[in-house]
């Protein structure tokens, strides 16, 4: 009986933990079907007076979000997979061979993690602009291969240096070379922690505005995060508008999410108990 | 045995050092990926306008107006930026090594500041061919060191907004002195309704313009000016002065209003949830289109008959770098946007609360666009709005010092004090 009311009050509870957690993105959903005159009329806070679709029409269309989310994806998906490539190889060499001040390396990398980037903005700024890849994709490739790094190798050498020694040794007596350990043996066992952070890598470079900015001045270059900002206007903001195409914009992530949901939490887990 | 172990061990730290090695131009080509030498020459003979107008409205009249630009057989390339990314940004695209060529932007102190640091392109020659703008736009446009740094291409006014509907029905009339004012503010509140909205949440500078309004009408737009740039100080008498002034009217404010945006202010003027509404013309692109038939606005109120009338009238136009790649390319589209023909484009296309500075330009033909025309044009004085007269670093000084003043009314003192030593700190830096 007790048991039974402890469930019931467990649900109940979470529920509404859960509702607390959902009600904006619902709010923003909402908001995103009503008409500009509806919020105009009734403020963005009152329930809806109107249902339409033309907001995301117009947020893919005038507001130019799929040429946004184009750019966003040709911005993530390099800097995701040269990150985590570059991470493995460096968390491979730090962790499974006895590389003359490793620790130093590691250590310096994780300081490197512990700078708040904003710190960086100016002296970035300045050096793309120096190097003339300023306004260019690349650029921001780059600076998030760059800003990623650290951190990638951090977690992925902890968890390969977990790895047994053995499975190693019996590669290297079958006769394979340190590529062919990284590649057929490491890589593959690496698979959840790389899954995971490939998951959470792929959103904070998605939803990055930053560095965006910083680095990207031409409207067409814009990725997403930026664009969406640029449908407020100096005064006034059609906040349907701007909902339709948050929406949007939270599917690719969702998408990566929903994807990897399964590697995440298990990548986590492993990555955790020691 | 232990002979193989030890191999083995001398064998895996071989292979160690070759992957430590195969490590360093794994780095050594990310780095040099970012730093080969790629100059990006974009010597196309196109300029190049960095545009903070971001509004769905005002976008589609600047590319209408880059593409009748385009018809005179000039080439521009139009990249609008959203305001907030713009107005932070604004200096480093300016002290960029190959920067935008021509920016919109806003007329007086903002402008100059920039000139100051000698980023601007000198624009006087572009003015020879703007004889018929009057003077106030001429003095706008100077820099310091006398040259002409900014062509303004249209201005907005300030006004108090109202319904005409909700007058009516409260047996209202526009008033027209700060007495006549009160009294109307004082009917409003007994028909239960707060009378003067307002939307501080995310906009605090709206309160700016009551300030500003009360300092130009108690103590003139000269002293209102001086005071910006630094040449007064916040805890003069004159100012508290305006303080008290307004303490008259704060029993009549919203008490709302602190809690949202001044887009929410209109919904709530237009709902009739209040009376009326200090704001810019600007406000008008949050209106459903059938509201805007009944709205009205009338003059902030005289205070002080002696005192000259001023008004904001805040002017928006265009200027550009100093680097140009082609200042006579820059100075002929410049030119050109300071046509009334240009203009017309511009206003046509946009919201149409905006008049053209150019005054042979003609605005929109609506009774509201004609009321708030004749008025500007009256004024004796013209200022801009108060970050526009000072700076954008100033701008939260008063933004602290006004929403304290509107929640504690009674610390003017305090608060004058502190504006005054967080104004030094602005002035100095």
């Amino acid at each position: 009986m007790t048991n039974r009311f402890k469930t019931s009050g467990y649900h109940l509870a979470m529920g509404l933990v859960s509702f607390l957690w959902i009600a904006p993105i619902l709010w923003v959903v909402v908001i995103s079907f009503r008409s500009f005159d509806d919020v105009a009329a009734n403020g963005l806070g009152s329930l809806p007076h109107s249902f339409t679709f033309s907001t995301y029409k117009s947020a893919w269309q005038d507001a130019d979000e799929f040429r946004a989310l184009i750019n966003s994806l040709l911005v993530t998906i390099p800097a995701v997979l040269l990150s985590l490539g570059f991470a493995a190889t460096a968390a491979y060499g730090l962790a499974r061979y006895n590389i003359p001040f490793r620790r130093t390396v590691l250590l310096l990398m994780l300081m490197g993690n512990l700078l708040p980037p904003q710190i960086l903005l100016i002296p970035i700024s300045r050096f793309v602009e120096l190097t003339g890849y300023y306004d260019t994709l690349y650029a921001l490739i780059a600076v998030h291969v760059g800003f990623g790094l650290g951190f990638y190798t951090f977690v992925l050498h902890g968890f390969m240096r977990d790895l047994p020694r053995e499975i190693q040794e019996a590669a290297t007596i079958d006769g394979a070379g340190p590529g062919k350990i990284f590649g057929s043996v490491i890589l593959p066992l690496t698979r959840p922690a790389l899954a995971a952070l490939g998951a959470l890598s792929f959103t904070w470079i998605f939803n990055d505005l930053l560095w965006s900015i910083t680095v990207i001045r031409s409207g067409e270059k814009m990725p997403v995060t930026p664009a969406l900002l640029g449908l407020q206007g100096l005064f006034v903001s059609s906040w349907n508008v701007i909902a339709a195409g948050t929406v949007i914009a939270a599917v690719p992530t969702l998408v990566v999410f929903l994807k990897f949901q399964k590697h995440f939490v298990s990548g986590l887990a492993i990555g955790a108990v020691k | 045995m232990a002979g193989l172990a030890a191999d083995r061990r001398t064998f895996l730290k071989g292979l160690g050092m070759l992957g430590a090695a195969a490590l360093v131009p794994g780095c050594a080509t990310s780095t040099t990926n970012s730093n080969s030498s790629g100059s990006s020459g974009s010597a196309s003979g196109e300029l190049s306008l960095q545009s903070n107008l971001s509004a769905e409205q005002a976008k589609a009249a600047m590319e209408k107006l880059v593409e009748a630009y385009g018809k005179t057989g000039g080439k521009v390339k139009l990249n609008t930026v959203a305001a907030e990314i713009f107005r932070t940004q604004l200096p480093t695209y300016l002290t960029s090594a190959n920067p935008p060529d021509v920016y919109t932007w806003y007329a007086g102190s903002v402008a100059n500041s920039y000139a100051k640091k000698d980023l601007l392109l000198d624009v006087s020659s572009v003015w020879d061919g703007m004889q018929n703008y009057p003077e106030s736009m001429q003095k706008l446009s100077t820099g310091e060191n006398g040259q002409k740094i900014f062509v303004p291409t249209n201005y907005y006014w300030w006004g108090m907004f109202y319904r005409k509907s909700n007058f009516a029905k409260w047996g209202v009339t526009p008033p027209k002195t700060w007495a006549e004012f009160l009294a109307v503010c004082k009917t409003i509140q007994s028909k239960g309704v707060p009378p003067i909205g307002i939307g501080l949440g995310d906009t605090p500078w709206v309160a700016s313009a009551w300030f500003d309004y009360l300092n130009i009408r108690i103590n003139g737009a000269p002293f209102h000016r001086q005071l910006l740039a630094g040449e007064g100080r916040f805890d003069d008498p004159k100012v508290k002065a305006v303080f008290t002034k307004w303490k008259e009217a704060l029993p009549y404010f919203d008490p709302k209003g602190k809690s949202f945006p001044f887009q929410e202010a209109t919904s709530a003027l237009l709902g009739g949830k209040t009376g009326m509404f200090l704001i810019g013309t600007f406000f008008a692109d949050s209106a459903p289109k059938d509201a805007l038939d009944d709205i009205d606005f009338f003059q902030f109120p005289i205070i002080d008959p002696s005192v000259p009338v001023a008004e904001e009238a805040p002017t928006d136009g265009f200027f550009a770098s100093k680097k140009a790649k082609d200042p006579e390319a820059v100075k002929k589209f410049l030119a050109w946007v300071a046509t009334a023909e240009a203009q017309e484009i511009y206003v046509k296309n946009s919201s149409g609360t905006v008049i053209p500075a150019n005054p042979d330009g003609k605005a929109a033909d609506t009774p509201l666009v004609r009321k708030g025309k004749a008025m500007v044009q009256d004024a004796k004085e013209l200022t801009q709005f108060f970050n526009r007269d000072s700076s954008d670093a100033l701008q939260p000084t008063a933004d602290a010092a006004l929403t304290k003043f509107l929640d504690k009314p009674d610390q003017i003192d305090q608060i004058l004090k502190d504006w005054q030593a967080a104004a030094e700190k602005v002035f100095k830096a």
